[in-house]
């Protein structure tokens, strides 16, 4: 396997079919390259999960060259445990975004699926990237790809959720230029692994502003209370495939800036913040959790959900505990997995009744018994139904939150409580009942394409659930790394 | 002193291609009907003005006329940067006819003449050369401006432009003679000798003379508060003298800023780095908020222009070599990028001169669109674009030199300007337009439009050669 730039390859897989996409220039032929570079891209990804070291939690993979010589940044590729998956979720979740595009983008094809690659190869990328400045070009890079796609392909509400959401990502990512600048002023370098070994050269004050700066960023992603508002606008108005990587992939990149970041490289800057940054997810989760239970637009609701389960990963990180952390990062995945398919089922169901309010719909279990029965399981995943994928995830959080202090734990349960509420409730409101007149006439159940789209999820939802050890494997290594980097707080 | 020598006039090759093939155009002036004519024969000699500086360096460094020109890796560097202005903006000319009654040979002679004296501005090291340089490139670009005789308003952009451009002239004269009064030279290493020196100076009489010196400077770079002719000249003036105006005048004059401050007062770095901060931090600001309510596409880019003189002096900011090769880095960058802006206005003709011009034009002109996009995501300073390398390079020196907050007003600016920038975006791709499909663009301006791209992407992904490159004089 060694010796080839896999993750080189994996990452610019995408863009070589975007730039195909362009070049060919055909609208018909635009789906079919997508789904075919997605998938290769998949098949490149995939492989590295079996050739992984999950004992080591050294870099694996790694590719390193110069870049710019003339300012001492260099490129650098390599994973450990904590971004394989995500890199591999990445490729997943973009074969998927093709698939349920594949009849609900009729128009400016090309410009779509185009758009779409670039932004799956910004995402491969950024998890792959080894140093703070590949991470940084890609992080931006994701922006431009994703404001297309929101403003041009999304809903009634559109350009203004699209400029929201760029506005409110880029004026948290140049704080973080400005503070790795200073990083690598002080420090000469930007390698991840290299900067928590000189960090000895920012005392804990600059650390401090450092911290700060960084959360600047990573908050806008996560997003943490009270910077979510451009997240129910643009989940809501992007079209399923760019829900589905906002949710999916870009709520993660914030969460994973702090984990690759500020815990190894600003551990003052943490103890400066932890107490904060708990105070602020527990808002966060029962803050985002009421107000999910008022929502009346199904996309809207399942967004502002992911403010509340968000809250859950931000709050296992900063617990600093072994199993808070590794259920945070399980934690990502298991949302990554579960609103992606949420998301999925709104647009299936939005593509044939145009309607996203709940009220508008009702007995769908009689309209379209196998769309129920799909939509039934994802929603149980996100209560954090015991042998799905979130149970364990939250149970490790919640676990860690009470042994670093009562009212933390207590706040995450109440979120759970919620949670479970308002899933339920959503479920309850569409799926039951008697049918609604207005959805008569309408073909609402789903075809092969769509059932192939969600399958995959499915079982990934079980199996994480059934043994998480699949994926907890990769985390025990690097995690007790990155704790003991972080040191007692 | 004797007479030029020969060798002194190799120094000056790449300028006397340049007069040259300009006075080869007035005296064929009358016979030139066809524009693109006089626009091959600019497009040759800027070529050949390039390729001789690249070739005179090989010379070695050397200096000549009495010391008043230098030949270095610095005049090279903005030498070349400005035949590449010249090349693109006569591509630019060449399509279209700007209305009637334009004489294409004068024009273009204008053209060639105020590269000369942009070029000039980069080697000279006498405050005279220096000032006689910049006259030369100032009364060329008044006439640029004004020279689209039958319309009102770009008479009136002249007239702006020359009232406010004579003041600024007089402001860096003054500036001049109070420097020769203090020091008894002109010359720039013999005023850093005398300032290094054991008589001390009159200091008020310095810091008037300095911050005379820097006024006249900083309106050539429309930097705030110098700014005032820049929207009404670029608005006023056809788009290729607009983009000709904002991508070579900025750059010469930040070629000249870079050597009178970091070798003739060199010793006076505080009292220079306070200025700069000062024109910086109000050029940021101004520029980028006042970009936030145009409609005129022109006058959206003249403010963003000014918005960028405040990046650019960043790097001058910290005053150490690798704080003006940054600002080289950023004036490089910059050159193509805006240029390759204004190219998409020109291609667009009288539809690129408003925002609302641009809307649906992604499903029109997908291609034009993209360029645009991608011109302006490098305005903005997003990676991989040519912009954002540009911006970390001064940003970072900005924050060596320990200026952090201005590093953040910086970027909260860029903030605001990717505001700007993105609405054309918007109106590009987010909405619809009844408006007839533009016609093709002629070959000369796709092919501007392509080199502008090519460094513009290129440039982004791998700056490291143009930062090597950009040595400090």
């Amino acid at each position: 396997m060694s010796g080839y730039p896999w993750l080189s390859i994996t990452t610019f897989l995408p863009l070589a079919g975007a730039v195909l996409i362009l070049a060919i220039g055909s609208e018909r032929r635009a789906r079919w390259i997508g789904l075919i570079t997605t998938l290769t891209t998949l098949a490149v990804a995939a492989p590295l999960l079996w050739s992984f070291d999950k004992s080591s939690s050294a870099l694996q993979f790694v590719e390193s060259a110069d870049w710019i010589p003339a300012w001492n940044l260099s490129y650098g590729m390599g994973v450990d445990g904590i971004s394989l998956p995500f890199i591999v979720l990445a490729a997943l979740l973009s074969v998927l975004c093709v698939g349920v595009s594949w009849t609900s983008i009729a128009e400016r094809r090309r410009e779509f699926y185009a758009a779409l690659l670039v932004a799956e190869t910004a995402m491969l990328g950024l998890f792959a990237a080894t140093n703070l400045f590949v991470f940084f070009v890609f992080w931006e890079l994701i922006l431009i790809p994703l404001f297309l796609l929101i403003g041009i392909w999304g809903g009634p509400g559109r350009v203004y959720a699209s400029i929201k959401f760029l506005m409110f990502s880029l004026a948290g990512s140049v704080l973080m230029l400005v503070g790795m600048i200073v990083l690598h002023n002080a420090c000469g370098t930007l390698d991840f692994r290299a900067l928590a070994l000189v960090r000895d050269n920012l005392s804990p004050a600059t650390q401090g502003w450092l911290f700060a700066a960084f959360l600047a960023a990573f908050a806008v992603k996560v997003p943490m209370f009270p910077l979510h508002t451009w997240l129910p606008d643009a989940h809501t108005e992007a079209p399923t495939a760019g829900s589905v990587i906002l949710a999916g992939i870009l709520l993660k990149m914030g969460a994973y800036g702090f984990l690759r970041v500020s815990l190894p490289v600003l551990p003052e800057g943490v103890r400066l913040f932890v107490t904060p940054m708990l105070a602020i997810s527990a808002v966060a989760i029962v803050y985002g959790a009421y107000v999910t239970l008022m929502q009346t637009d199904i996309k809207r609701l399942i967004a502002y959900s992911s403010i509340s389960h968000m809250g859950f990963v931000t709050l296992g990180i900063f617990t600093l505990e072994q199993n808070g952390v590794e259920g945070a990062i399980l934690q990502m995945i298991n949302h990554g997995i579960i609103s992606a398919a949420l998301f999925l089922c709104v647009g299936m169901i939005y593509e044939r009744t145009h309607t996203r309010e709940i009220a508008d719909y009702g007995g769908v279990v009689k309209l379209a018994p196998a769309y129920s029965a799909l939509l039934a399981f994802f929603c149980l995943a996100a209560t954090g139904f015991p042998g799905l994928n979130s149970f364990v995830g939250e149970f490790l959080i919640v676990s860690a939150a009470f042994n670093t202090q009562v009212w933390l734990g207590t706040a995450a349960i109440w979120g759970v409580a919620l949670g479970t509420t308002y899933m339920v409730w959503l479920y309850y409101r569409v799926v039951m009942g008697a049918p609604n007149p207005g959805l008569s006439g309408l073909e609402l159940e789903l075809g092969v394409r769509e059932v192939a789209t969600l399958a995959p999820l499915v079982l990934l939802a079980l199996c994480l659930g059934l043994y998480p050890e699949l994926l907890l494997s990769y985390l025990h290594a690097p995690v007790a790394e990155l704790l003991a980097m972080v040191g007692t707080p | 002193m004797n007479g030029p020598t020969a060798a002194d006039l190799t120094l000056l090759l790449p300028e006397l291609i340049l007069v040259g093939v300009a006075l080869v155009l007035i005296l064929a002036a009358r016979r030139i009907r066809e524009g693109s004519v006089a626009s091959v024969g600019t497009v040759i000699a800027a070529l050949a003005a390039a390729i001789a500086a690249w070739q005179a360096l090989s010379w070695g460094t050397t200096t000549g006329f009495g010391g008043m020109l230098v030949l270095d890796g610095y005049s090279q560097f903005f030498k070349i940067l400005i035949a590449a202005t010249v090349v693109i903006a006569a591509l630019l000319s060449a399509g279209r006819s700007d209305g009637k009654g334009v004489p294409r040979g004068e024009y273009h002679v204008l053209m060639l003449l105020a590269a000369t004296g942009m070029m000039l501005m980069a080697s000279t090291t006498d405050l005279i050369p220096l000032y006689l340089s910049l006259e030369l490139m100032t009364i060329c670009s008044y006439i640029l401006v004004g020279i689209r005789v039958e319309r009102p308003t770009s008479s009136e952009a002249a007239i702006k432009y020359f009232l406010l451009g004579s003041f600024a002239s007089a402001l860096l004269l003054f500036g001049i003679s109070l420097t020769y009064g203090l020091t008894g030279t002109t010359a720039y290493a013999g005023i850093a000798a005398a300032l290094a020196g054991p008589e001390p100076l009159s200091q008020p009489f310095l810091l008037v003379a300095i911050g005379l010196i820097a006024a006249g400077l900083a309106f050539k770079i429309a930097a705030v508060p110098f700014h005032a002719w820049a929207p009404d000249a670029y608005q006023g003036a056809s788009a290729p003298v607009a983009g000709f105006l904002a991508a070579g005048s900025k750059a010469a004059g930040l070629a000249a800023v870079g050597r009178v401050f970091l070798v003739a007062f060199n010793t006076e770095a505080n009292v220079v780095s306070t200025i700069l901060v000062g024109l910086a931090a109000l050029s940021l600001l101004v520029g980028s908020i006042l970009a936030l309510p145009q409609t005129n596409m022109k006058r959206l880019l003249a403010y963003s222009s000014i918005a960028h003189a405040g990046y650019a002096l960043l790097g001058l900011v910290a005053g150490t070599p690798a704080g003006v090769s940054a600002t080289m880095t950023y004036a490089f960058f910059y050159v193509f990028m805006t240029l390759g802006a204004f190219g998409v206005l020109v291609a667009l003709g009288e539809r690129g001169e408003s925002l609302d011009g641009f809307e649906g034009l992604a499903t029109q002109r997908p291609g034009a669109a993209a360029l645009m996009m991608l011109f302006l995501l490098s305005l903005t300073g997003i990676p991989p674009t040519a912009g954002f390398a540009a911006k970390f390079i001064v940003i970072s020196s900005a924050v060596q030199a320990g200026h952090i907050a201005l590093a953040v007003l910086a970027v909260v600016c860029s903030v605001v300007t990717a505001f700007v920038y993105m609405r054309v975006v918007v109106f590009m791709y987010m909405r619809t337009t009844e408006r007839p499909v533009p016609p093709r663009f002629p070959a000369t301006i796709s092919a501007a439009l392509a080199l502008a791209a090519l460094v513009t992407l290129v440039g982004g992904i791998f700056p490291g050669a143009v930062a090597l490159w950009a040595v400090a004089p």
